[in-house]
């Protein structure tokens, strides 16, 4: 259950939108205007498709673990998480279920998925996000806002004790404008972080038929050529 | 509970090939004894079944040979779920075990799979079938872990990695 509030936590952060300590970003005193701004852009996208690289940071290693994908969203619920690299894997949900593929040497195999209700319950968070609505955000976060010239930082601190325990913090990099998200960081007690930076966004865009079935779902390749020919 | 009981019977003697002992799955191949460099960072897909249900799960591995064996086992966004040590003479620490897994499954189970896959193991208790190079099975009683070596990055790995005192969480 705690790792459910986790990923929880960090699949709203992704929708939502880390931050390098920039000296000249200033503490707002009342984040609340801002995440009303905030709220009303998110409310405007329609679909979202996003290339992102994740970078696991671990203090036992000396570099970070990388991967690489794409995550896709489309109103109402409609919600696609793909890793790309190392290895391949696609999470598909909707209002109703969720399916997970794993690839084997090329060919797609469908899981028959353990715990399905408690994924599907993360995916539904992701949508209601998705429509601009961050007031669930603040029943389990401490929300705190920071602005620079190029850059709008909010920082989640979790509200439950259990939470806590296991993220100290999500922190989520925006273009000062909400038009875009750079990056999200999650913070852990022990001093691991994840890092997911933002490559390519796309906001308002059509998916071709089939990117979200979760009987025999689109091929990224055809995905992503559909999202070469948006502005 | 019963009846869940008597399921989990009739796949283990299935799986065990009507044997009563805790020998190896019938056409286990064993695994080579080095299929891997002597120092390297593996990562490697898994998909765990377990009485149906499937479940994905990254591993990566630390392998030193001369301080032995380290795994860090994470779930799809990267929390971990178990973090196991093993050291060159085969003794087994478990740095971290979080729910669903037991620190008990981590040492019996986990830490088991691990020597047989990368260590030096080769008793008799190593069920592990290599599929391809890089496509491992692993079948016990009451699981199935299918593994998936995505990356090796040959390469000494740092001393600290295997120091019981680090890494581990209170």
């Amino acid at each position: 259950m705690k790792n459910m509030l986790a990923i929880t936590a960090a699949w709203i952060a992704l929708v939502t939108a880390a931050t390098a300590q920039d000296p000249l970003l200033q503490q707002l005193a009342d984040s609340r205007p801002v995440l009303q701004e905030l709220q009303r852009k998110m409310s405007e996208v329609r679909s979202l498709y996003l290339e992102f690289t994740q970078e696991r940071h671990l203090k036992l290693f000396n570099e970070p673990l990388k991967s690489e994908g794409v995550m896709l969203l489309d109103r109402p619920a409609l919600i696609r998480w793909e890793t790309t690299s190392p290895y391949q894997s696609i999470m598909l949900g909707n209002h109703k279920s969720v399916a997970q593929f794993e690839s084997n040497n090329g060919e797609w195999k469908k899981l028959k998925l353990g715990f399905p209700q408690l994924l599907r319950r993360v995916m539904e968070q992701i949508a209601l996000i998705h429509q601009g609505k961050l007031d669930s955000l603040t029943n389990d976060f401490a929300i705190s806002v920071a602005t620079g010239t190029d850059v709008a930082v909010l920082t989640l601190a979790p509200k439950d004790e259990t939470m806590r325990s296991m993220m100290s913090s999500l922190v989520v990099k925006l273009l000062p404008d909400f038009s875009g998200t750079r990056e999200v960081l999650t913070y852990e007690p022990g001093g691991d972080f994840t890092r997911i930076i933002f490559t390519r966004e796309r906001h308002n865009v059509t998916f071709p038929a089939g990117t979200f079935d979760q009987t025999n779902p689109l091929g990224i390749a055809a995905v992503r050529a559909a999202m070469d020919h948006v502005p | 509970m019963f009846r869940d009981c008597c399921l989990m019977l009739l796949v283990s003697v299935l799986l065990a090939g009507c044997s009563a002992t805790k020998q190896s799955l019938q056409g286990t191949v064993p695994v080579p004894a080095q299929p891997f460099p002597p120092d390297a960072l593996v990562t490697q897909r898994g998909v765990l079944t377990v009485r149906g249900r499937q479940f994905s799960v990254n591993g990566y591995i630390a392998k030193s040979r001369t301080h032995g064996l380290r795994l860090i086992m994470t779930e799809n966004f990267g929390a971990v779920l178990a973090d196991v040590l093993v050291n060159p003479e085969g003794k087994v620490f478990v740095m971290r075990a979080k729910p669903p897994f037991r620190r008990a499954w981590v040492e019996r189970y986990i830490a088991a799979d691990l020597k047989c896959i990368f260590g030096e193991a080769t008793d008799s208790d190593c069920p592990v079938r290599m599929v391809s190079p890089t496509h491992f099975i692993v079948e016990r009683r009451w699981y199935k872990v299918d593994l998936w070596t995505v990356e090796t990055k040959p390469g000494t790995q740092p001393a600290e990695m295997f120091d019981v005192t680090k890494g581990g969480k209170p």
